[in-house]
């Protein structure tokens, strides 16, 4: 399998307090075509940090990321968003659901944001994440379970090269997760989905066919 | 889809917006369109078969002494190019709730001011106490044919009504007008003078001035006029700051607030594949359904205002020419574009990682 997306000696240093505070300390990594990665560590060790950067929605300080073999060193902001918007799929903790647009305008959006017809493709994705009949509604007339997976809809609706998931699961519960989890599962194992999943629970990382542990803005591979 | 969504989700804020640019916008019109009256009185004053107005030299034009109305027609009238001189004798009259300058004619003159088709009822004037008013002046009383107006004893009766557009909202005969204000020798607030050929003007002009009285054209009247009502362009240019103004601040404060408010919400727009212009776009095209919505409320606030100071001015004149509309529509949307821009651009640079890490 090719690599589709590589870290070369990633440094993050952030200069907002007193003191440069580095939140990811030269981490290198390649994660090939169809892998599950999940990669695990405690609160602030800096995974959300190496999320975004392997996500383009951040700069380096040192050290680049390839996405689908374009070296991003010397990319604009928007040369990275155009990269982002071919190949990543974003799903966060928190959701992030457009509160004012309907589960299905919700998920058609990422299309319409790559100037793509939507055509059905929004209903058959919400069909695929189980919740069709529920595609009029608005994220607040949603479970926090059903918000995820629409926000997993939404990720994969324009079928990205790698989906990034940031703590997919830390708002749920154990059942709504298991759900979440499989969803994610079953992308992966049918359709050959790439996955980076960043996770502080054990049980949620061992869904991953590779576990990297990070501490201190390390990665430990 | 995603700028009608957010207004649609935040109906309140929204409606509050659009009232605020549409206060702006019919600030704009009906401030404006009020200044209007100066041109109608113009328009009115300028609307009779002559070519010059006489008045004397050291007065203004709004209150104007008095000249001896015999002695200053004859001299005009022997001034090569003169076919006539109209003596005018104004009298302020109270009737329909506001002071009306009354014309005082001679009765023979009154073709000069309107054919005979303009009378809508009744007659010309003849002689005696007696008057013409316009139709307008008729409705806002109202007033009707053969009723009397009483002023200091005497009784002046209604004998004719003329479609509206003459000099005059009221006409009286010069000789009942002079008797009414005491004088002892017949004299004239202004003169009408119509010339032989409209060529002559600047030579009949230069005679006149010559005589030491002022002479005003119908070109230049409304000049005079407007220079009369002290800074007239100054007010109307303060009218115009004040409606772009209203929608710039309208516009900055809600798109800043909502740029604030949505600022985790812009994160996640770029995260899923948005680009600074097209965010930049979405946050403009936001302000700017606002600003339509606000435009179209404006012009419904217009035409409501403007009838209603019509019920209760009926002389008052709010004329509100079609193109007015459309620089209504480019000032606003000229306040809210600079209102939303920096904003806009702020919403655009914002740094997703930050933007989603805001609480």
């Amino acid at each position: 399998m090719d690599t589709i997306l590589e870290a070369r000696n990633l440094v993050k240093v952030y200069r907002t307090g007193a003191a440069p505070t580095a939140a990811v300390r030269d981490v290198n990594l390649a994660v090939r075509r169809g892998e599950f990665v999940s990669i695990m560590g405690p609160s602030g060790c800096g995974k959300s940090t190496l999320l975004y950067l392997l996500g383009l929605l951040a700069a380096p300080t040192e050290g680049t990321v390839l996405l689908a073999g374009a070296d991003t060193r010397t990319m604009s902001d928007g040369g990275r968003t155009l990269l982002r918007r071919r190949h990543v799929g974003f799903v966060f903790q928190r959701f992030n659901l457009l509160p004012a647009l309907s589960a299905e305008a919700n998920v058609a959006l990422a299309l319409r944001l790559r100037g793509r017809p939507v055509g059905t493709d929004a209903q058959r994705m919400l069909e695929a994440v189980g919740l069709n009949e529920k595609r009029g509604r608005r994220p607040g007339e949603l479970s926090v379970g059903e918000q995820q997976r629409v926000a997993i809809a939404r990720a994969l609706v324009t079928r990205p090269d790698v989906l990034l998931a940031d703590e997919p699961t830390g708002n749920l519960d154990s059942e709504a997760s298991e759900r979440v989890l499989d969803l994610v599962g079953r992308f992966h194992a049918d359709e050959g989905q790439t996955v980076i999943l960043i996770t502080h629970n054990e049980r949620v990382a061992d869904r991953a066919e590779r576990l990297l542990r990070m501490r201190d803005g390390l990665l430990d591979t | 889809m995603l700028p009608v969504a957010n207004i649609l989700a935040r109906k309140v804020r929204t409606a509050i917006s659009v009232l605020a640019v549409g206060v702006g916008v019919a600030l704009f019109l009906v401030l404006v369109g009020l200044t209007s009256m100066l041109r109608e009185i113009a328009d009115r004053t300028t609307n009779v078969q002559a070519h010059l107005m006489v008045w004397p030299a050291s007065d203004q034009v709004v209150l104007s002494g008095g000249l001896p109305a015999d002695k200053v027609q004859a001299d005009l009238e022997r001034i090569p190019g003169v076919e006539r001189a109209v003596p005018v004798l104004r009298w302020p009259l109270k009737m329909a709730g506001r002071v009306q300058n009354v014309y005082g004619i001679r009765p023979e003159d009154w073709a000069l001011f309107a054919g005979p088709d303009r009378i809508v009822e009744g007659r010309t004037l003849a002689d005696g106490d007696e008057m013409v008013i316009d139709t307008r002046l008729a409705r806002a009383g109202p007033y009707r044919l053969g009723q009397t107006v009483e002023r200091w004893g005497r009784s002046y009766t209604i004998v004719g009504i003329a479609r509206e557009g003459v000099a005059g909202r009221v006409f009286m005969p010069i000789q009942t007008v002079s008797r009414a204000m005491s004088q002892d020798v017949l004299r004239a607030s202004f003169l009408y003078v119509r010339l032989a050929r409209p060529e002559d003007l600047r030579t009949v002009r230069e005679a006149i001035e010559a005589r030491g009285l002022r002479v005003i054209t119908f070109d230049e009247y409304y000049d005079v006029l407007a220079e009369s009502f002290v800074d007239m362009d100054l007010v109307i240019g303060a009218v115009v700051f004040v409606a772009a103004f209203v929608c710039f601040l309208v516009i900055l404060l809600l798109v800043y607030t909502m740029v604030l408010e949505r600022t985790r919400e812009l994160g996640v727009l770029k995260a899923i594949g948005a680009s600074r212009l097209q965010i930049f776009g979405l946050v403009m095209a936001e302000a700017g359904l606002i600003c339509a919505a606000g435009i179209g409320v404006g012009f419904l606030l217009t035409w409501g205002s403007r009838a209603l100071i019509l019920d209760l001015q009926p002389l008052w004149t709010v004329a509100i020419p079609p193109v007015r509309f459309a620089y209504a529509a480019l000032l606003a949307a000229g306040g809210t574009a600079l209102g939303a821009i920096h904003p806009a651009l702020r919403a655009a640079r914002q740094d997703p990682v930050e933007s989603l890490r805001y609480e």
